[in-house]
């Protein structure tokens, strides 16, 4: 590294940079639970905040350029030998060597977080971060550019406000998720599901767009002239037709990554398995789902394994239903990385009898499945932090939760005799792996 | 002590480091230089004009900022024109402008290495000319401070540093003794007798004094001319008991001035 390119490093691109990375890291922390569960969830949750982000960078872009505008040193580098070019070349690279490390540093920062829980890394995780960074640069060169252009006390304000206007609104006019993809790195970055991902031809798409827009922005800066500076838009008008072709057109901004459904399972007996997302917590999970197993093996033809339900119900068609073999589960992590409530972990796979019946297609009691869980568990049903709330309208009386009913059911099957409590028990777990209706299962005179 | 280069050491190719015929620069609309003739050579030469006399515009069109409207100028031995490549003359150039803009956030040292840096000097010899400039202005103590917490004396001296960095052939100084006190001003006519040994130095100033101590040849301009060229004793010479000013160089130079303008009118 050249003493030039450090001497600029160090004072134009750290200032803006740390002011990136402050933000960026800060404001990451105060929403952990959007990024908590992995890497993929990560670089999403700081794609989403490319929001800010590049309009901070193009703000600190054009306060540069305000900066060197107000030194006036034009007129001393004016008789020096270097070409312009080479002169702007070194600040574009320590600008965006600088915000482009603080891009990094942000996810370098937030990722110690998760770094112990977090295992699956895609090559789609690392190409959707590069985007990010390119964006950030391509922001801050723009800023730059533009910020030279018209180099007043106001410009730095008035473009970070426009460049936040426009990421959020310009993906608006289109109706395509790909279109609006293309047009804001922000768009679509929101992870509602854990498996989710960002196909690579969509990073590598957003890529070639961004860096077009840094090269028009480094022409703007290494030309004088208006003449060659409409040269500008021939960059942007390449990238954005190479952009166009890249892209896939039917993108759906919720594409599941397979290989992150994929199992991860205990090399040992009775086996235990996460997916591959969530593959750093199967040594949490284990404990819990083998006393499960244990609980479970007074039923008849008991369950051999605990598996993760990793059904997204995205689309009926393709829901898996898990065999009476299998224990189900859901993975919910919280905001430090690890199993969120483990303490109900145990409670939701008795659930049932240790059989889900989510997705059934018209759906289960679910004080039934409690109750039943908790007569397995020996231990009285307690409401779950995750369960949902009612909304009553004003007046009106909340119905009593399902762990009040599941209280009231669980009493009664204490005090049958123990084979008449199992054999409900199982009809129960019946019920749920066949998608039937289980009231009255419980409490009836008949099973 | 610093190495030189087989560029440096060789002989010089033409017979005057700044040679300029009939020529005519704008600034704007105005034609600020217009039939200029000069010719210097290694020495310290001092330019001496008033308010408007297009001194500055001369400087100016010297360090290649500005391009000639007119006429022919060539500076190490290279024509200057419009279609001209600069990039060799400029190596050889020192330059401080009359308002010297800098990076205030910059110490004085990233500063001078900088524009090092922009002279394409070698890599290597950066760091070392660099500290060699600095310790030639003075400013060694304050090296490490960055630029805005230098008073305006030292940021003038600062200025100095980064024309003199790359040992110029031809060091253009416009107006360099505004801020200095009385002191600084005797080392800096110390600093320019040693730089014009073997360059040519070329100090706008206002100041007739500074001229007359440190210069051994004068230009006078006026209205975009050449007044007069030669030394501080023939400048001297010029002046009589009833002209204008407070030593034999001022009376030199209102003398000089008051002819020009009477033979002009």
């Amino acid at each position: 590294m050249s003493r030039a390119f450090a001497v600029q490093f160090r004072r134009f691109g750290l200032p803006g940079a740390t002011v990136l990375l402050l933000a960026g890291a800060g404001l990451l922390y105060t929403v952990r639970w959007e990024w908590s569960p992995g890497w993929m969830s990560l670089v999403m949750s700081q794609r989403t905040y490319l929001m800010l982000s590049c309009p901070v960078a193009i703000g600190v872009g054009a306060w540069l350029a305000r900066r060197e505008h107000r030194a006036k040193v034009a007129e001393l580098f004016a008789a020096t030998p270097r070409p312009r070019h080479q002169r702007v070349l070194l600040t574009l690279a320590a600008v965006g060597g600088a915000v482009g490390l603080a891009q990094v540093a942000v996810l370098v920062v937030t990722g110690a977080w998760i770094a112990s829980t977090a295992r699956y890394l895609p090559g789609e995780a690392i190409a959707a971060a590069g985007v990010g960074v390119l964006a950030v640069i391509a922001s801050a060169w723009l800023g730059t550019a533009l910020g030279r252009l018209a180099s007043t006390p106001v410009t730095a304000p008035v473009l970070a406000v426009a460049g936040f206007a426009a990421i959020l609104s310009v993906p608006l006019a289109f109706h395509e998720d790909w279109q609006s993809t293309l047009a804001s790195p922000a768009w679509g970055m929101n992870q509602f599901i854990e498996y989710q991902t960002i196909p690579g031809r969509v990073s590598a798409a957003q890529a070639i767009l961004a860096a077009g827009v840094a090269v028009a922005a480094a022409i703007l800066l290494a030309t004088s002239r208006w003449r060659t500076r409409t040269a500008a838009f021939l960059p942007i008008v390449l990238g954005l037709a190479l952009a166009v072709t890249v892209m896939p057109h039917d993108y759906d901004r919720v594409t599941i990554d397979p290989v992150a459904q994929q199992p991860v399972c205990t090399a040992d007996t009775p086996r235990v398995c996460v997916a591959r997302a969530h593959a750093g917590l199967l040594d949490e999970v284990t404990p819990h789902a083998r006393q499960a197993l244990a609980l479970l093996a007074k039923l008849p033809d008991p369950p051999t394994s605990v598996v993760e339900n990793t059904n997204t119900y995205l689309d009926e068609s393709t829901i898996v239903r898990y065999g009476a073999d299998t224990v189900p589960f859901d993975v919910e992590v919280g905001d430090d990385g690890h199993l969120k409530h483990p303490e109900f972990l145990l409670d939701r796979m008795l659930d049932s009898g240790g059989a889900s019946a989510a997705g059934c297609p018209n759906g289960f009691d679910v004080a039934t499945g409690m109750a039943a869980g908790a007569w397995l568990s020996g231990r009285q049903p307690r409401p779950d932090p995750n369960a949902g709330t009612y909304v009553v309208g004003p007046g009106e009386t909340p119905p009593p939760g399902d762990d009040v009913v599941a209280t009231r059911l669980w009493e009664r099957l204490r005090t049958l005799p123990e084979a008449e409590a199992l054999a409900r028990v199982e009809a129960v777990r019946r019920a749920a792996l066949e998608c039937v209706d289980a009231r009255g299962l419980l409490d009836g005179d008949t099973r | 002590m610093r190495t030189m280069s087989a560029a440096e050491t060789a002989p010089a190719t033409y017979a005057w480091a700044i040679h300029a015929e009939q020529l005519q620069v704008r600034a704007g609309r105005h034609l600020a230089v217009d039939g200029l003739d000069l010719r210097l050579q290694t020495g310290v030469h001092g330019l001496l004009g008033p308010n408007g006399a297009g001194k500055t515009t001369l400087m100016r069109a010297l360090a290649t900022v500005l391009k000639p409207s007119g006429g022919q100028l060539t500076l190490l031995g290279e024509p200057v024109g419009s279609r001209a490549d600069l990039r060799r003359v400029r190596r050889g150039l020192g330059y401080l402008p009359q308002e010297f803009g800098f990076y205030p956030r910059f110490t004085v040292r990233e500063f001078v290495e900088y524009m090092a840096w922009l002279k394409e000097m070698p890599k290597r010899a950066v760091p070392a000319a660099a500290q060699r400039a600095i310790e030639r202005v003075g400013l060694t103590a304050k090296a490490d401070a960055k630029m805005k917490t230098l008073s305006g004396g030292m940021v003038r001296r600062a200025g100095i540093a980064q024309a003199i960095v790359n040992d110029p052939q031809v060091l253009l100084l416009d107006e360099p003794t505004v801020g200095l006190d009385p002191e600084q001003r005797l080392d800096f006519r110390e600093l320019l007798q040693d730089v014009g040994v073997d360059s040519c130095v070329l100090v706008s100033t206002h100041l007739v004094e500074d001229v007359v101590a440190a210069c051994t040849d004068v230009v006078l301009v006026n209205e975009g001319k050449l007044v007069f060229q030669g030394s501080p004793e023939a400048l001297m010479a010029h002046g009589e008991e009833g002209d204008a000013g407070f030593s034999p160089a001022e009376r030199g130079y209102s003398a000089l001035l008051r002819r020009h303008r009477g033979a002009a009118a």
